[in-house]
């Protein structure tokens, strides 16, 4: 489940209308969510609160054998005009899942940005500001993040940290989104790593008008974008140096059949093969594999991954509506009022076994995970943790 | 003197050696680089031994040493590991940072696992090593610095230079954890398996010994209790007892046997009321019996904690005063031997048995008059054991220098109370070196005993000196010729005595004071009182206490082997004049166990 914070960073994104999966490193997005996901260890709370809309807390305390905790305040130039209220929130914009992905969308023009008043520009950056500490290890995480232009975006997160190598890190990303193509590039100041990112998406370019002829008939809508991409890395400090290349090809909602979404990517230095599918398979189900393979080493690492939301009933009017109207969709008013909550699970090669059950008990939100190894006979449970999430 | 080392059969079979090496290295944590488990696959010490420079011989007998060595090692020993390792530098870049700054790369980072050989070879060692040994506890080695001087680590890496580099970085690094903290557990823990058979003959062997010696059987100070518990009642297990056994001063306190606890406690049970039962203890001597003089002391039979460390006391001087004859001592350590003890001194130490059992709450005020009494800045370390003490002053005397051997023993392990100055004793017949802690081999004709040994043994209790003899003289057995010299001072050289007490009277009402916060006073006829504080986080935690301890003597006694060096640099003239320097510097500085 998405922290508080990350949700408001969604929301700001939204609100500035960025597309935050057209990126490279967004590719296999669906697979890291439906298969990497992280299961909570111990207790959890969250206690959050969009206050105002340009400004969020959220303090959080977690105990795993020691009591740790964190501040964080996030500041948004942008209004965010999103609920932030934990009884309705919208489970699918917390809960990372099956992504599906959108039309691509023309990008705004620089113009249509601009505001004048009085002969002068009145118009500011979108910008936001996160920071965050956490507690017993006086570690100080922050976020900047500027809208420089309707196709760029300026991401500056920073980490104060007394255990790490110059007492923290910076990371620089600038990312582009035109839309058709994207592309990122970002600088780190731990050993002086440049990294180029790009992403290309095949098919019509969004950029440009369909031209119609008037007459002919609308044309085919695009059922399915493939996309490639690769990135490179290189540490000026350590010369040692990364670089992957991944295809994609995904359906888009104007598919007929169920959506699926499948990666290729490759490590040509390290021969490192990785390969999804993840296909939605109901409305209330997503499977998702991942098969790596190593052509230096031979190794190979097989997970299967799966996600099960689960409807709520309302027992009061269920038999009526099954008795009477049996071909009747709910129809609820809120998008997640017929969720009760959702159940993911992911299984390797070497038998180590996620679960997770998150969803909402009456105001919060909670995520109830363990994590197993059935080959350790002795000690299965190697983690069970729940994460309980309150904001208003 | 001599020492054979035989290193040709430690070639012979390294497979043991191999396994703890695999657990050791597995032990700490890893660098993310490396993957899997490291296997140790070969390992071979080479044909060419170490070479072993003996600095100080603290302690020496058929069953036990002690000895500090300087060692350099240049030989062909090799070590060959398998591991698995990460070749992407990005996964291991990117595993030690945060995920907040991270780049975090799509597949970039991806990991390959590649197996790894790696051989340690050219290994150049230097350094001092403290080597303990005995029969019971088995071999304690202790590094004092960090011994690695260099070493060549080639793998299959070696063409690569950052992947190189950075191996022989990690390696070295772990290399010096492994000589600092693992190799001393590894050792100690074969060395364990090879005297272990032996060791339940050894035990039967000293209770016969024992049978004869003064303590008595179930004297719980003589033989490790076959159910020991702790000051808090607490069991404890073999590595605990060990752990005192380590140091000989601290060898019994605090472990008691719960069958004699039970007994004593039905002979506590017994005054309390006026039943005549008292049960039958075998070679005790009760307090009703006792002199006159010593029945003055209200605190005896009228206290009703009579506590065991009184009983003790007085089973192990009665002891005494029967059985003249040498015999071992033992402690759990096992490490000292008794020589001959005169009569008189056994005497003495009876009346200071019954002294010290005078130990309770009412007896405070009785308790400060004794802290004045005992100013021997060297006896202080018992002082809890005498802190109570208010019998007679010539019983006193005894008694407080009766618990000194255990002082003085563990003077060869601490710090040296005072700046190390050679100083001499004047006694009447033997002039008895007060500032060397340890005899150098090169000054064999000076019987040098610790800081603290000349000034006690004349007024030592017969166990007391005998200690002090085998632990001070290593090198020279204790003779009736030195013995002679002592008994005679007793008498004599008590106005040192008298000065000693006035300089660490403090100390001593700090240390009886600390006493009076264990729950019952412990048999002090050979533990050092000193301990007494450490003793329940001993009881709790013996391993870190005795590995921090062991550090600290080793610290100490590098210093004590510089300070030697300068003085000898300086020539110095040690002659019978320093003495009054020594007092002075006692005075100064506190005693080790609190510093400790």
């Amino acid at each position: 489940m998405l922290g508080f914070m990350d949700y408001v960073q969604n929301a700001f994104a939204e609100s500035t209308d960025w597309n935050r999966d057209n990126s490279y490193g967004t590719l296999n997005a669906t697979a890291q969510a439906l298969l990497d996901f992280d299961t909570p260890r111990g207790l959890r709370l969250n206690l959050s609160s969009l206050a105002a809309p340009n400004f969020a807390t959220s303090y959080s305390l977690g105990s795993v054998g020691v009591v740790d905790g964190s501040v964080s305040y996030l500041y948004s130039s942008v209004p965010l005009q999103t609920s932030a209220k934990s009884c309705d929130i919208d489970l699918h914009r917390v809960i990372r899942g099956y992504r599906h992905l959108k039309e691509l969308r023309r990008p705004d023009d620089d113009a249509w940005w601009e505001l004048w008043h009085g002969g002068k520009r009145i118009d500011r950056k979108k910008t936001l500001l996160y920071g965050r500490i956490l507690v017993p290890h006086s570690t100080l995480e922050a976020l900047y993040l500027r809208r420089l232009s309707p196709t760029r975006q300026l991401r500056i997160s920073c980490v104060s940290d007394s255990s790490l190598n110059n007492g923290g890190t910076i990371l620089g990303l600038l990312q582009n989104d035109h839309g058709k193509y994207s592309t990122e590039y970002m600088y780190s100041t731990d050993s002086a790593l440049m990294g180029v990112r790009g992403l290309y998406n095949f098919g019509i370019d969004p950029r440009v008008e369909p031209t119609i002829p008037s007459g002919q008939e609308t044309a085919e809508p695009v059922q399915g974008r493939f996309s490639a991409g690769a990135e490179l890395y290189y540490g000026i400090l350590n010369k040692s140096g990364g670089i992957s290349t991944g295809l994609r090809f995904t359906t888009l909602p104007h598919h007929t059949g169920f959506p699926y979404t499948m990666t290729l990517t490759l490590n040509p230095l390290m021969g490192n093969l990785s390969s999804t599918y993840a296909v939605k398979a109901g409305q209330n189900l997503a499977l998702c594999t991942r098969f790596d393979f190593n052509f230096y080493s031979y190794e190979s690492d097989l997970q299967v991954g799966c996600e099960l939301w689960r409807k709520r009933r309302n027992p009061e009017v269920e038999w009526a509506v099954k008795k009477l109207r049996p071909d009747w969709d709910t129809l609820t008013p809120k998008p997640d009022d017929d969720v009760a909550g959702v159940l993911k699970a992911r299984v390797d090669q070497n038998w180590k076994i996620g679960v997770l059950w998150e969803g909402r008990v009456k105001e919060l939100l909670f995520t109830l995970g363990a994590s197993l190894d059935l080959k350790r006979r002795e000690q299965i449970f190697r983690a069970v943790g729940v994460e309980l999430q309150y904001s208003s | 003197m001599a020492f054979n080392f035989n290193w040709s059969p430690l070639m012979a079979d390294t497979s043991a050696a191999r396994i703890m090496l695999t657990t050791a290295l597995n032990k700490s944590p890893k660098p993310p680089i490396i993957v899997d488990d490291i296997i140790v696959t070969e390992l071979n010490l080479g044909s060419t031994p170490p070479e072993l420079e003996i600095l100080e011989v603290g302690d020496l007998a058929e069953d036990r040493f002690r000895g500090i060595f300087k060692m350099s090692y240049t030989g062909d020993a090799f070590l060959t590991l398998k591991t698995r390792v990460q070749a992407n530098p990005l996964n291991t870049y990117l595993s030690t940072k945060p995920s907040f700054a991270s780049p975090q790369p799509l597949a970039a980072a991806s990991g390959l696992t590649i197996p790894l050989q790696i051989t340690l070879s050219d290994i150049r060692l230097s350094g001092f090593v403290i080597l303990v040994f005995s029969r019971q506890k088995g071999l304690t080695l202790v590094f004092r610095n960090d011994p690695l001087e260099s070493l060549k680590v080639s793998s299959t890496f070696d063409s690569i230079p950052f992947v190189r580099d950075y191996l022989q970085k990690e390696i070295e690094g772990q290399l010096r954890v492994l000589f600092m903290e693992d190799l001393p557990a590894i050792l100690h823990r074969l060395s364990l398996r090879l005297w272990s058979p032996e060791y339940a003959e050894m035990d039967d062997e000293r209770m016969e010994q024992e049978a004869k010696d003064t303590t008595v059987p179930i004297d719980p100070l003589a033989s490790p209790p076959q159910d020991a518990v702790d000051a808090f009642g607490n069991p404890l297990d073999e590595e605990q007892l060990s752990a005192f056994a380590l140091d000989p001063s601290s060898e019994t306190h605090a472990s008691f046997s719960q069958k004699n606890l039970i007994r004593l406690a039905a002979l506590t049970e017994s005054h309390h009321t006026l039943s005549l039962f008292t049960p039958a203890m075998r070679e005790t001597v009760f307090r009703a019996w006792a002199g006159a003089c010593e029945r003055s002391d209200q605190s005896g039979a009228a206290t009703p904690s009579l506590t065991q460390s009184s009983l003790s006391r007085i089973q192990s001087s009665f002891g005494s005063n029967k059985s003249e004859t040498p015999s071992l001592a033992s402690g759990s350590t096992g490490n000292e031997t008794m020589s001959s003890r005169p009569g008189l001194q056994s005497f003495n130490s009876t009346q200071s048995g019954l002294g010290m059992g005078s130990r309770s709450r009412t007896t405070r005020k009785k308790k400060t008059r004794v802290v004045n009494l005992r100013k021997d800045k060297n006896a202080d370390e018992d002082a809890p054991s005498v802190g109570t003490d208010d019998s007679a002053p010539p019983s006193i005397t005894v008694s407080d220098i009766a618990s000194i051997p255990e002082d003085h023993e563990e003077d060869l392990a601490t710090p040296p109370r005072s700046p190390v100055k050679p100083l001499r004793f004047e006694s009447q017949h033997a002039t008895l070196d007060v500032g060397e802690p340890v005899e150098l081999p090169e000054q064999p004709a000076d019987p040098t005993p610790t800081a603290t040994a000349p000034l006690l043994s004349p007024f030592k209790t017969p166990r007391g000196s005998g200690r002090s003899n085998a632990m001070t003289t290593p090198s020279t057995p204790p003779t009736p010729t030195q013995e002679r010299p002592k008994i005679g001072r007793s008498s004599t050289s008590r106005p040192p005595q008298s000065h000693i007490r006035q300089m660490s009277g403090s100390t001593r009402l700090l240390r009886s004071l600390s006493l009076d916060k264990m729950p019952f006073p412990t048999p002090s006829s050979s533990s050092s009182p000193s301990r007494h504080p450490l003793s329940p986080a001993e009881s709790g935690s013996g391993g870190i206490l005795e590995q921090a301890w062991m550090t600290k003597m080793a610290n100490e006694i590098a210093r004590r082997v510089q300070d030697e060096k300068d003085k000898e640099s300086r020539g110095e003239q040690r002659g019978a004049r320093k003495l009054e320097g020594m007092w002075e510097a006692g005075d100064v500085e506190a005693p080790p166990a609190y510093e400790a």
